[in-house]
């Protein structure tokens, strides 16, 4: 980058909001991936008239633009894998509207989840995706990558409560799109267009999301079943119930076992364990659900089935769930954690599948995850250092996508392509998707400006 | 690699557990003041991991991010990796130290220490009016900041002292000394002996400060170990006062700031709570306490040298005192009431106390 685009950059957001400094350079260098790539200068910006003047400059200037939240992605979304300037939206963190009447809040995207969360709380209501990183993540980070959590099942994703957007294009014009009520057929469904599209179609400034009232009641039970079938069996014989629980989390054999050795849990070392939650706005009716979730464990074969009497035994039961990150995170120098989403249906063969392909390729998976929506975190542990074992578990990752896009589903749930899976693309799309993919891409962002070198699109 | 530094490659394993998640900025106070990743936890770690791949020197260009941490301990609680951030922290600007870095705030706390016996430099000891080196049951130690800065907070605690007639006396202490294992240098084993001959030549029993970092010192430092090997009962003020009735009474609504140095790594959470809410039924919790408490942005030398992002993390702080609806925020940390009350906005209308202040004015109405 030349000294005088610095200095143009410099007048468009203020000494004070721009770097070169090596320390800053390194620190958006990665997010939570195993990626990294130092820029050559960052922004923070304070509005979309300075996004605009910023992608004007990149677009004469020729430099890529990578914008960046809080960081905690795990496909590399945020890391600038060409270089040029990470425009960092962390500082327009400001909630411009609730409005309870309408169903509505717009936020500005550097806003934190756990922010919005604390801003509604006192309403009664939520902004239901509940992502794991929701004490750090940004809302214009969740709005890029589409982000989900463990409700999933019941709540949907971000996509499912995006109203409206204002967004900076490529070519730098300033569009919005949607509109603040709860329907709308008007036109087409831009505002979906931009909901997952890392950053590659344009940066948004401004998000209306539908908030939802929270449940005021839930009730918990954890299950273990020996066999895996067994466990999936039960799985669909839930979804088949008549009821949609809030939460249907599973953990595999080789995540309790570690579990196991490094706390004090004791867990059952099984084929699988099946934590669900219910809510409701009555106690009865989160119970009433529950007891066709008990019926479904039952029926299905579970070993054991431990409901919960009271708040507290509600969080012992979460305890091996909620210390699984953790846990997993300790036990290699590495880890990548995948996130790949089959039908419900398949979840059983899917883990099992996953058993296949660490023995195979003689790697440690463990994994975890959103039984309730196909959703699954099978997490690769690893010395980074070893290069044969950084190989065996590449080859291992490709066979993991491959099955999930056999068995019907697809690569990524919520985590997005970014890095991580921009090779695997057309594993799952078809050439001619791929192709109007790259399309939209070319319309949007003509000179390849906004995060280069992501989602396979600039080929 | 090894060789070039030893200090830092203790912590190699911890430095690469490090997942880069980003959770901790949602507790980092410099993050949280700043929103500039390069100051957060995760950004420190990134320049360490580089630092030992051999990729970055340990230079003046890592001052600002490495000497920028308050040490408050916020992130190693929360990392689910288990990075302990400050240990690594220290022992990075020691090295840094080593080779010749360093922030000039810093290295002027070590050359204030090897010509003087107090952190300020100051040659006029206050005395309080009160003995100095008798024989007594306890020995209080003020502190540079008790001694120097925050002199209201400390005639509190001694009249307080006075009021429960507890056999004490002060000594002609000099500074504990143990920040500078913070900034980058060693703790003074010639202050250290000094402050360990006199309070032993009292004959006490027990030591009682009303500093939660000399309190941290003189129990967890190698170099105060006779205090303890003597029998010596060494207690945060706020502990010695736990469990007495004073038999006061106030209606107002209070709140309580955790320090750092006494919370999170001392462990000390109930006994300012036992005493504060037995006095004040209406007490509140502020939104981020105990464990979870936001640092007041003093600590660590940050304050001496990065003084407009000190304040801005206090703020945050103030700000949550705000939202508690409180009339006073205690806490038990002079240098905590000395940030805390140079950040608060004149429209902030509460008040910054320590809780021997609001005590000893609650014994004053009575009387």
């Amino acid at each position: 980058m030349r000294p005088e685009t610095k200095d143009q950059l410099r007048s468009i957001v203020g000494e004070a909001n721009f770097s070169d400094q090596l320390i800053d350079l390194v620190s958006y260098s990665s997010d939570a991936s195993e990626h990294a790539h130092r820029p050559q200068a960052a922004v923070w910006a304070d509005s979309a008239e300075e996004i605009q003047a910023i992608v004007g400059l990149a677009n004469a200037e020729g430099f890529p633009v990578t914008v960046r939240g809080a960081g905690t992605g795990l496909s590399g979304l945020s890391v600038p894998a060409q270089g040029g300037l990470v425009l960092d939206l962390g500082r327009m963190d400001k909630i411009l509207d609730i409005s309870i009447g309408d169903r509505v809040a717009v936020v500005q995207p550097g806003v934190v989840y756990a922010s919005l969360e604390k801003a509604l709380a006192p309403h009664g209501y939520v902004f239901p995706p509940d992502p794991a990183s929701g004490k750090a993540c940004t809302l214009g980070g969740n709005v890029g990558t589409n982000a989900g959590g463990v409700k999933g099942a019941k709540y949907g994703t971000t996509r499912d409560y995006v109203l409206g957007l204002s967004v900076v294009l490529g070519d730098g014009r300033l569009m919005k799109t949607g509109n603040r009520a709860m329907k709308s057929v008007s036109g087409f469904d831009l505002t979906r267009l931009f909901v997952g599209s890392e950053g590659a179609l344009g940066i948004v400034t401004e998000i209306i999301l539908k908030i939802s009232p929270k449940p005021l009641a839930t009730a918990t039970t954890l299950a273990i079943f020996d066999d895996l079938e067994d466990a999936g069996r039960a799985v669909s014989g839930v979804m088949a119930s008549g009821v949609i629980p809030s939460v249907l989390e599973i953990l595999g054999r080789e995540t309790l076992k570690a579990i196991n050795q490094n706390t004090e849990l004791n867990l059952p070392e099984v084929d699988a364990m099946l934590l669900a939650e219910t809510d409701g706005y009555t106690q009865g009716e989160a119970d009433y659900q529950m007891e066709r979730v008990v019926e479904q464990f039952s029926a299905h074969n579970a070993r054991e089935v431990k409901r919960a009497e009271s708040a507290s035994q509600a969080a012992e039961l979460w305890k091996a769930r909620k210390s699984c990150y953790a846990v997993l995170a300790r036990l290699r120098p590495n880890f990548t954690l995948e996130d790949i989403t089959v039908p419900m249906s398949q979840v059983a063969p899917m883990l099992r599948g996953v058993q296949d392909i660490a023995a195979r390729h003689q790697v440690q998976i463990a994994t975890f995850g959103h039984a309730g929506d196909g959703n699954l975190h099978p997490q690769f542990l690893y010395d980074g250092a070893d290069q044969d074992e950084r190989g065996r578990v590449e080859a291992a990752a490709g066979d993991l996508f491959q099955l999930a896009v056999d068995l019907g589903g697809t690569l990524t749930g919520e985590h997005g392509i970014g890095l991580s899976k921009a090779a695997y693309m057309t594993l799952e799309h078809d050439p001619v998707a791929m192709d109007l993919m790259r399309s939209i891409k070319k319309v949007c962002d003509p000179n390849n400006i906004l995060n280069p070198g992501k989602m396979a699109l600039d080929v | 690699m090894a060789d070039q530094h030893p200090l830092l490659e203790k912590f190699r394993d911890q430095i690469q557990r490090c997942s880069r998640c980003g959770f901790c900025q949602a507790h980092c106070p410099v993050f949280g003041g700043t929103r500039r990743p390069a100051l957060n936890a995760r950004g420190k770690m990134l320049l360490l991991k580089e630092v030992l791949e051999g990729r970055l020197e340990l230079g003046e260009e890592l001052v600002e991010s490495l000497f920028q941490c308050t040490t408050c301990g916020s992130c190693a609680v929360n990392c689910p990796s288990g990075v302990d951030v400050p240990a690594i922290i220290k022992a990075a600007r020691k090295e840094m130290v080593g080779l010749g870095t360093c922030h000039p705030a810093f290295s002027g706390m070590d050359q204030v220490l090897n010509e003087h016996d107090n952190i300020y430099a100051e040659d006029e000891p206050e005395d309080f009016d009160r003995e100095r080196g008798g024989q007594a049951e306890v020995v209080f130690f003020l502190g540079c900041v008790g001694q120097y800065r925050e002199e209201e907070a400390s005639e509190a605690a001694l009249d307080l002292l006075d009021h429960l007639e507890v056999d004490y006396t002060l000594i002609d202490e000099v500074c504990c000394s143990g920040v500078l294992e913070d900034v980058g240098y060693a703790l003074k084993p010639r202050l250290a002996s000094a402050n360990i001959e006199r309070i032993l030549a009292t004959g006490a029993k027990t030591l009682v400060t009303g500093c939660p970092y000399c309190y941290r010192t003189f129990s967890q430092q190698d170099a105060y170990a006779p205090l303890r090997e003597a029998g010596l009962a060494i207690m945060h003020l706020s502990q010695f006062l736990a469990g007495r009735d004073l038999g006061l009474h106030s209606g107002l609504k209070v709140t309580y700031h955790d320090p750092c140095d006494l919370g999170r790594h001392c462990g000390i959470y109930e006994e300012p709570r036992r005493t504060i809410s037995a006095v004040a039924p209406d007490f509140v919790e502020l939104a981020d306490n105990r464990q979870e408490a936001l640092c007041c942005g003093a600590g660590g030398g940050v304050r001496g040298a990065y003084a407009k992002n000190s304040l801005a993390m206090a703020r945050r702080r103030l700000a949550q005192v705000e939202q508690s609806g409180a009339q006073i925020l205690l806490t038990e940390c002079n240098s905590c009431v000395h940030n805390l009350s140079n950040a608060k906005l004149r429209a902030q209308k509460f008040k910054v106390m320590t809780t021997p202040q609001f005590l000893m004015e609650l014994i004053e109405d009575s009387e």
